[in-house]
């Protein structure tokens, strides 16, 4: 191997995911495919901020989810690409049907994974779940326990990716290391990055015209040799990988080895732990020593291929070693400390006890006093310690049993179908009357100003009796339900970013089971399914087959334009040039580079029984169209809404101008008011008939920095765009408007 | 080199603070340009933690900032729940987030606020340490900067960051706000109102908080789910998440149009009686203004008002 020496280096201060981006733009990777999702959510924005400025030529390709976005990647690579992708949590469970088929055909990828538990209850916060799930994908596994680490494991990665044939998972701490920022080094030159990294090896492709490939037969027995194919690129990685770590520290100073031994190699005593619980033992372990209680941590860097033989070297002849791990395999040993386990068991390692705990779940941390201290005291007095650390409960670190004592009373009665009837009989609209109307969900935790609630509010004004909500995650569902209490005073359901609809029809179908059974009593359910619009990029299939199926739900789309709950990227429904976090302003390209999805026109197609639109500037519209989508569901059919709601944190807006900001884009034809009952179309509303037609850019220039700009000389062409667009769908809507069978 | 001094060291050398503020205070930002300098112009090592969640605007959120000499192990990560120095952006998160547990003794106390450091030092229960009080809204208001800039500028004074550092990272990073935020800056420092306390024993140390709440794997509902009966948001106070005042009702001049009602973004907080509009329910209202923007002007003027537009101060909501 080739030898450079000591490229120099340069002082770089941001967190995790600063680190991996940077160490993507110095790679110069041919491609990303991404999709966004907390915690690693930046890393995409910060390469697509590169991309917009011209300083990265990158192919950077917003999918519409996850599993979209990796099998973009896969085509990069097909294709010969040297590629990359991020992620996290169920981002990485929903890209788990594409990652075996990546290794399986031997594209060399990087792959981030910013660590997050993956939940119900939804969580956020760190986790080991999904890495754990992709222990048996045939990936290469490296673990990076720290800013430093994240952008050196990048780098280091991709050679030993392209060298095996094989795709790679970097994993950091979601938050504890991605959302940590640090003083850290980085090559001061991009171009020692790439001559370390070396040339693309030359690779079987499918734009290899010479040399016409099938790729991805189909095979029956013969499998069998393909395991063994991964099996020996395994192995390969684990003869060179001890080599390009000893490159990589020749030109850096920074060295890394299978497994990291920190503190007394003869200690009786130790801990093993992953990622940054390991970092922050290590203070433990060095005060321990001045204390002269030497103990031993053991952290691997890299999971696969594991490495077994230094791992036992590693445990050496500790008598106890806590397995400190931020996942569970429940009802089943855990999975480091089965690995670990076998690994010493054939090494013919008898005495080592493995003392397991599953820790620093879902957000809690992995302190240097509170937590690596006693789990250290935990191995140092094992056996005899507390009978609780011995119960299952005790291996829990840092769960609670609760009080005993808490039975807080009750602050809310039963909703009853007689105090929430208000439309029943009426033919017009009285909103006067309506302020009855007791409402379906109490405080939350929106920004001041948001419009979701407000198109709820009115929405809900329509329906009468009993309701069950079902939220896809987003804003909607973030900000009503942060436990232990709940916003929603009747039943609600959250399952998935892109589930609700499925989930809607599975309830509804043992409703009416139930019902006709006489097995719950005879009251009449109406079930809501709440997305925003992002929901409806991702579960966009899931939507259009519960209208093909016609199922009798109402789902609303609150449409705000973006990803806003993971902080503002783009969504298939956001206008051309719209600014988003991973379609920022730049230099060299504007925004958003498409025109603005159309969910309902999508949906016509499914020749559902009733679909709108509906806007906060139009209330009493807006409530008659709740009216029918109730109507539509007590006949037994599907009912969908649009609605369209500010967003004053991510667009930039002044929060109390939304309703003024609906009323534009309801006026402009952006956002225009119809009905399509049975096929036929309804127009609500029509500017022109009242002479209130306005330019789109007298709706986008008060509707924030997301979008003002657009109404500036300098993007006219854009605003010109949109303004065809808008046009062209503006008269197609009112011709069939005007004819029944369009 | 600069002589520069950490103002404290715990036994692993660091200085911890702590920026308690909501979201879109741009707490984020001071602690990331306060990071700067102490890397980048003094040569210091450390490291700053956000708090990790979906950040709502009006949400608490924190920030720790933990400052160290270069050569120093940087390893632990997560915010700091022993503080030395806490940096607090809205008074009222000192009682609903309990700021003072996990604060350490001879700590430095900086509120914005136009109360006294005595009364600071009651409401945060205070064992010992200086307190800095000042009226940061209204700084930022007359400087045209944010509030976190003269929330920045104190925080980096009482860290003792030479006022020539701070300037020129200002300078780098806004270079076409230089102005507002050195104004800002200067001004904090000059309008700042700081005491000290001993020891005296009139309040406890504090432990730093613990995440336990009252339900745990014992009594818990399967799943994780919640009582909707019991556990409901009913007798929550959105009071901490407006950021300026809530608007004031004129019952002479409604007509009972109902439209602030429709626009509402905290429904709830529009409250109707027998058909008619009687006021806000403050536990609710967030001040976004919404039904502000819509109420229509009658012959006895507008119901409902901005009471900011009548020139009130920033901090006396
Ligand atoms: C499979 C999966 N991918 C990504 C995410 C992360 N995620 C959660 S909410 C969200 C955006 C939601 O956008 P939208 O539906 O428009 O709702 P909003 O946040 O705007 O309310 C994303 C990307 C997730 N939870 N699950
Ligand atoms: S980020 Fe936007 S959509 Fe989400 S709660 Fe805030 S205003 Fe509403
Ligand atoms: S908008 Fe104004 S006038 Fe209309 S009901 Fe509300 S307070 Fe009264
Ligand atoms: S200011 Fe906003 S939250 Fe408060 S009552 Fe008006 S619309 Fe509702």
């Amino acid at each position: 191997m080739q030898l450079l020496n000591n490229a120099k280096q340069k002082m770089f201060l941001g967190n995790g995911n600063d680190a991996a981006a940077q160490a993507i733009l110095d790679i110069k990777f041919d491609g990303e495919g991404y999709y966004p999702i907390t915690p690693s959510s930046e890393v995409g924005e910060i390469v697509s901020k590169a991309v917009a400025d011209g300083k990265s030529d990158i192919s950077f390709v917003v999918g519409t989810s996850e599993l979209a976005a990796i099998g973009i990647c896969t085509g990069m690579a097909l294709a010969g690409g040297r590629v990359v992708d991020v992620t996290s949590a169920q981002g990485l469970l929903l890209k788990a049907e594409e990652m075996p088929s990546i290794s399986g055909l031997g594209l060399p990828m990087v792959l981030n994974l910013s660590t997050r538990e993956v939940n119900a209850p939804l969580n956020i916060k760190n986790g080991h779940s999904d890495l754990a799930a992709a222990l048996g994908w045939g990936w290469l596994i490296f673990m990076a326990p720290n800013v430093q680490s994240v952008y050196d494991m990048n780098i280091i990665a991709i050679k030993v990716a392209e060298a095996v044939g094989l795709p790679a998972i970097v994993a950091y701490d979601g938050f504890h290391t991605s959302h940590a920022n640090r003083r850290i080094e980085i090559f001061e030159n991009a171009a020692d990055v790439a001559a370390f990294v070396g040339d693309k090896p030359a690779r079987q492709n499918i734009l290899d015209l010479e040399h016409p490939t099938t790729f991805g037969p189909y095979m029956n027995d013969d499998l069998i040799n393909t395991k063994v194919l991964l099996e020996r690129k395994m192995a390969k990685a684990y003869e060179i990988i001890p080599q390009i770590f000893a490159a990589y520290a020749e030109l850096t100073g920074r060295q890394y080895d299978f497994v990291e031994v920190y503190g007394d190699a003869n200690a009786e005593s130790g801990m093993l732990a992953l990622n940054s619980a390991a970092e922050a033992a290590k203070t433990v372990v060095d005060e321990l020593q001045e204390e002269d209680k030497g103990v031993k941590l053991i952290t691997p860097y890299v999971l696969r291929p594991f490495p077994a033989k230094a791992m036992v070297e590693a445990v050496g002849g500790l008598k106890r070693l806590v397995v400190a791990e931020r996942v569970s395999q429940y009802g089943a040993a855990n999975y480091m400390e089965n690995e670990v386990g076998a690994a010493l068991q054939k090494a013919g390692n008898s005495t080592t006890e493995l003392i397991s705990r599953v820790y620093g779940i879902g957000g809690l941390n992995f302190r240097p006093d509170e937590d690596a201290r006693p789990m250290f005291e935990l191995a140092m007095n094992w056996p005899n310690v507390d009978d609780s650390h011995k119960t299952l409960e005790g291996r829990y670190w840092g769960a609670w049993p609760g009080d005993a004592n808490y039975h807080p009373p009750a602050t809310l009665k039963r909703m009853t179908t007689e105090e929430t009837t208000w439309n029943a009989g009426r033919d017009k609209i009285d909103l006067k009357e309506l302020s009855n109307m007791p409402s379906r969900f109490e405080k939350h935790s929106a920004c001041p100003g948001c419009g979701i609630f407000t198109n709820l509010n009115q929405f809900m004004r329509g329906i009468d009796g009993n309701v069950v909500f079902l939220f896809n995650t987003g804003c909607g569902m973030v900000v009503t339900t942060g436990f232990p209490q709940t916003t929603f005073k009747v039943s609600y359901v959250h399952n998935l970013f892109h589930n609700a609809s499925s989930t809607a029809t599975g309830i509804v179908e043992m409703y009416h089971r139930f019902r006709a059974k006489g097995e719950i009593p005879d009251e009449e359910i109406t079930f809501i399914c709440v997305s925003g619009d992002g929901g409806d990029d991702i579960g966009m299939d899931q939507l259009i087959g519960s209208a093909l199926r016609n199922d009798p739900i109402i789902f609303l789309e609150y449409d705000n334009k973006g990803y806003m709950n993971t902080g503002g990227q783009l969504c298939y429904t956001g206008i051309l040039g719209q600014r988003n976090s991973n379609a920022p302003i730049g230099k060299v390209v504007a925004g958003k580079q498409t025109q603005h999805k159309d969910i309902v026109e999508i949906l016509r197609g499914t020749n559902a029984p009733y679909l709108f639109t509906g806007a906060e500037s139009n209330p009493r519209d807006l409530i008659m169209k709740a009216r029918k989508a109730q109507a539509t569901v007590r006949n037994g059919g599907f009912a969908f809404g649009k609605l369209f709601s500010p967003c004053p944190l991510n667009w930039g807006s002044d929060p109390a101008m939304g309703n003024e900001i609906i009323d534009r884009l309801v006026k402009s034809c952006v956002h225009p008011l119809y009905e399509i009952e049975n096929g036929v179309t309804t127009l609500n509303y029509n500017p022109e008939k009242v002479n209130a037609k306005i330019p789109v850019t007298e709706a986008l220039k008060v509707m924030g920095s997301a979008f003002a700009h657009l109404a500036n000389e300098k993007y006219a062409k854009e605003a010109e765009e949109i303004q065809r667009e808008v046009d062209t769908r503006w008269e197609r809507l009112k011709a069939r408007a005007e004819n029944p069978v369009l | 080199m600069s002589t520069y001094q950490l103002p404290y060291q715990d036994r692993r050398g660091f200085t911890n603070c702590l920026l308690s503020a909501i979201g879109g205070d741009g707490a984020n930002m001071a602690a990331k340009l306060l990071f700067k300098i102490a890397a980048e112009e003094l040569n210091l090592d450390g490291a700053y933690d956000a708090k990790y969640g979906s950040e709502k605007k009006g949400t608490p959120t924190d920030v720790s900032l933990r400052l160290c000499n270069f050569g120093t192990p940087v390893r632990e990560s997560g915010p700091t729940n022993r503080p030395h120095i806490l940096c607090v952006f809205r008074e009222n998160l000192i009682r609903t987030l309990g700021l003072n547990r996990g604060l350490q003794e001879h700590a430095t106390v900086i509120v914005n606020t136009c109360k006294s450091p005595e009364e600071i030092r009651d409401a945060l229960h205070l064992h010992s340490g200086t307190v800095h009080v000042l009226d940061a809204g209204k700084i930022a208001l007359e400087t045209h900067s944010r509030l976190n800039m003269p929330m920045m500028a104190m925080l980096a004074h009482v860290l003792g960051f030479p006022e020539a550092a701070v300037i020129k990272k200002i300078t780098e990073t806004w270079p076409r706000a230089v102005e507002p935020n050195v104004a800002a800056y200067k001004a904090a420092v000059d309008q700042s109102v700081s005491k000290s306390f001993a020891a005296d024993g009139k309040y406890q140390l504090a432990e730093p908080a613990e995440v336990r709440s009252a339900i745990g794997y014992d009594n818990m509902l399967d799943g994780g789910a919640v009582d909707t009966l019991t556990q409901s948001t009913v007798g929550r106070n959105n009071a901490y998440a407006r950021s300026n005042p809530a608007p004031a009702f004129n019952r002479e001049a409604c007509i009972d149009c109902a439209k602030c009602m429709t626009v509402c973004a905290d429904p709830g907080a529009i409250v109707w009686e027998n058909g008619k509009m009687v006021g806000i329910d403050l536990a609710y209202c967030k001040a976004c203004l919404r039904c502000v923007a819509v109420c229509p002007e009658t012959k006895k003027g507008k119901a409902l008002t901005d009471p900011a537009k009548e020139g009130v101060v920033t901090c006396s909501f």
